[in-house]
């Protein structure tokens, strides 16, 4: 099969949008908040729904900083229903999305007639419409995938951002006591990532959907895990486990003729399962041969 | 006399019931105090009230006569061991460079300068040849020096330290508790939750003890007697025996034990 234009900007967007992704879910999953990202990315329909019943058009920034407004309400509310409802923490979590997820449904359903919002689009994504959505500005210059630039910006501001913030991000992650101590703000970068998280989450929506950003979100971190104990690595590793998954993932979809999303989750899932096994530090095959702890 | 923390006033509570009732105590500079109570006495809460980790719900705390803020790069804090997550992708080194994240900032430059004073302090704990490892792969005493080594790095002036020594082996236990007394002959104050009424006696300085309340502050030798233990211990029995035997040794000095332990 020949790789046409129409294959390289839905490759170049799905990578982008892995590397968003694994880039977030890394610094999630070492906060061991995975499932919040799980959250987030269900919580945020309802944002997308009514904002875009606002505003009339989709991957608006109003839409965006509605999702992302409604992320940062999802981490607040699994906070405050652990703290003031002493529920526990995955309780807390299932409660919260579910919820919200289901008043999205519901607005979805209600307003189908009225609104060019698709629920198999939003639940389950389509790469294969990257570039039929194209960006037209006022003067009339065709600029090429609208989802293309949107994914390239957000993907540099993540970068951006991970490259100047990656002390306190870190640092925060790792040992927030002594952050505080000396005088780092644990909230505000709690908040900042989960900021991130819910961006990322309603930007992957239409392409890949609420359910498999998850698969986007876990897996490349996971894999990474997996191969490395260093934490710059980590990062660089989940991005190129992301990218791969998506380039694997769609040449599968293009020979079986199936569900583009679906396959790159499934790559993403088989990747894991190689590192899990034949990673040279953690993996089940040369796991007996590391050298004990000396203690 | 110079004061390194003083408390006044303080009362901490969670819910409503109170952790610490209005604790009121001056710590000396250049001394390494221990503060001892039974579980629950709210020793790690005064530790993290005194590192604004915790809100007081009243009172104040002053470090070297001023408010924290003004005074954090000369507070150095080692959490508790269990708090931290040791499969955490970061090296030896890592952790010992983030001692200088105090003074280089969030987003300023780390200088050789900075990763040789990283590197004395990983020698000054005998972990330098563990500087590459990740710190999943070390022992007890291995991971609670590298910590030590973040707080020695940051270079400060006061060390709060909780439960450095719950489940490390003896002979780290004696190394740190060696560099600790070097430290205070420095000028350094380091101050250390500790559980171990056999050891606290011969480790300290200064005591303070707790449960709740503040029931005894002071000189190690003025502080720790039977009456004050049992203040603090309650009507806890193993722990009166605990009490009983120490008194007892303390009459018979513990050359018996100590030869044991070597």
């Amino acid at each position: 099969m020949p790789i046409g234009y129409e294959d390289i900007t839905i490759l170049i967007t799905g990578t982008l949008i892995a590397i968003c992704c694994a880039l977030t879910g890394s610094l999630l999953m070492l906060r061991r908040m995975a499932l919040a990202g799980d959250a987030i990315a269900h919580a945020v329909l309802p944002g997308i729904v009514i904002a875009f019943l606002l505003s009339g058009s989709r991957s608006s920034p109003f839409m965006i900083a509605g999702a992302a407004a409604i992320g940062l309400f999802t981490t607040f509310s699994i906070e405050m229903l652990q703290k003031k409802a002493r529920l526990q923490n995955d309780a807390s979590i299932g409660l919260t999305f579910t919820f919200l997820f289901a008043t999205g449904i519901i607005l979805l359903s209600m307003l189908a007639g009225q609104v060019d919002l698709d629920q198999d689009c939003v639940l389950y994504g389509e790469l294969a419409y990257v570039p039929l959505d194209v960006w037209i500005t006022p003067s009339g210059t065709v600029m090429g995938p609208r989802a293309l630039w949107v994914t390239a910006v957000l993907c540099l501001l993540l970068l951006a951002l991970i490259i100047v913030a990656r002390r306190p991000l870190l640092l925060t992650t790792f040992d927030p006591a002594y952050a505080s101590a000396i005088g780092v703000s644990v909230p505000f970068y709690h908040y900042l990532l989960m900021g991130s998280v819910s961006v990322t989450t309603v930007v992957s929506f239409e392409l890949v959907g609420a359910i498999l950003v998850v698969a986007l979100l876990i897996a490349p971190a996971a894999t990474a895990y997996m191969l490395t104990d260093n934490f710059r690595m980590l990062l660089v590793l989940a991005c190129l486990a992301g990218a791969v998954a998506v380039a694997a993932g769609y040449a599968m979809a293009a020979t079986l003729d199936t569900s583009i999303a679906g396959s790159i989750a499934t790559a993403n899932g088989l990747l894991f399962m190689l590192a899990f096994i034949f990673s040279p530090q953690h993996g089940l095959l040369f796991r007996k041969k590391r050298k004990p702890v000396i203690h | 006399m110079d004061y390194a923390i003083e408390i006044h006033d303080l009362t901490v509570a969670f819910d409503r019931k109170p952790v610490l009732w209005n604790i009121d105590a001056h710590l000396p500079a250049g001394k390494l105090i221990g503060i001892l109570g039974p579980n629950g006495a709210g020793k790690s809460t005064l530790i993290k009230t005194i590192m604004g980790l915790i809100p007081a719900g009243s009172g104040y705390v002053k470090i070297f006569g001023q408010p924290l803020k003004e005074v954090r790069k000369r507070v150095s804090y080692v959490p508790q061991r269990e708090t931290i997550d040791w499969d955490f992708p970061v090296s030896v080194m890592d952790v010992a460079l983030m001692g200088r994240y105090a003074h280089t900032g969030m987003f300023g430059k780390l200088r050789r300068a900075d990763r040789d004073i990283a590197l004395d302090a990983l020698r000054k704990v005998g972990m330098e040849a563990f500087a590459n490892r990740q710190i999943g792969r070390l022992s007890g005493g291995q991971q609670q020096r590298t910590f030590l080594a973040r707080a020695l790095a940051q270079r400060a002036d006061l060390y709060l330290m909780d439960e450095p020594f719950a489940g490390v082996d003896a002979a780290t236990e004696k190394a740190v508790i060696t560099l600790l007394r070097e430290m205070t002959t420095q000028g350094k104050t380091v101050l250390v939750v500790h559980h171990n009424l056999q050891s606290a006696r011969q480790y300290f300085d200064h005591l303070l003890l707790l449960n709740t309340r503040l029931v005894a502050c002071g000189p190690a030798p003025e502080v720790f007697t039977p009456d004050n233990l049992r203040d603090t211990y309650g009507g806890n029995l193993t722990l009166l025996t605990d009490v009983a035997n120490l008194m007892h040794q303390e009459q018979h000095p513990v050359r018996e034990n100590k030869l044991q332990q070597e």
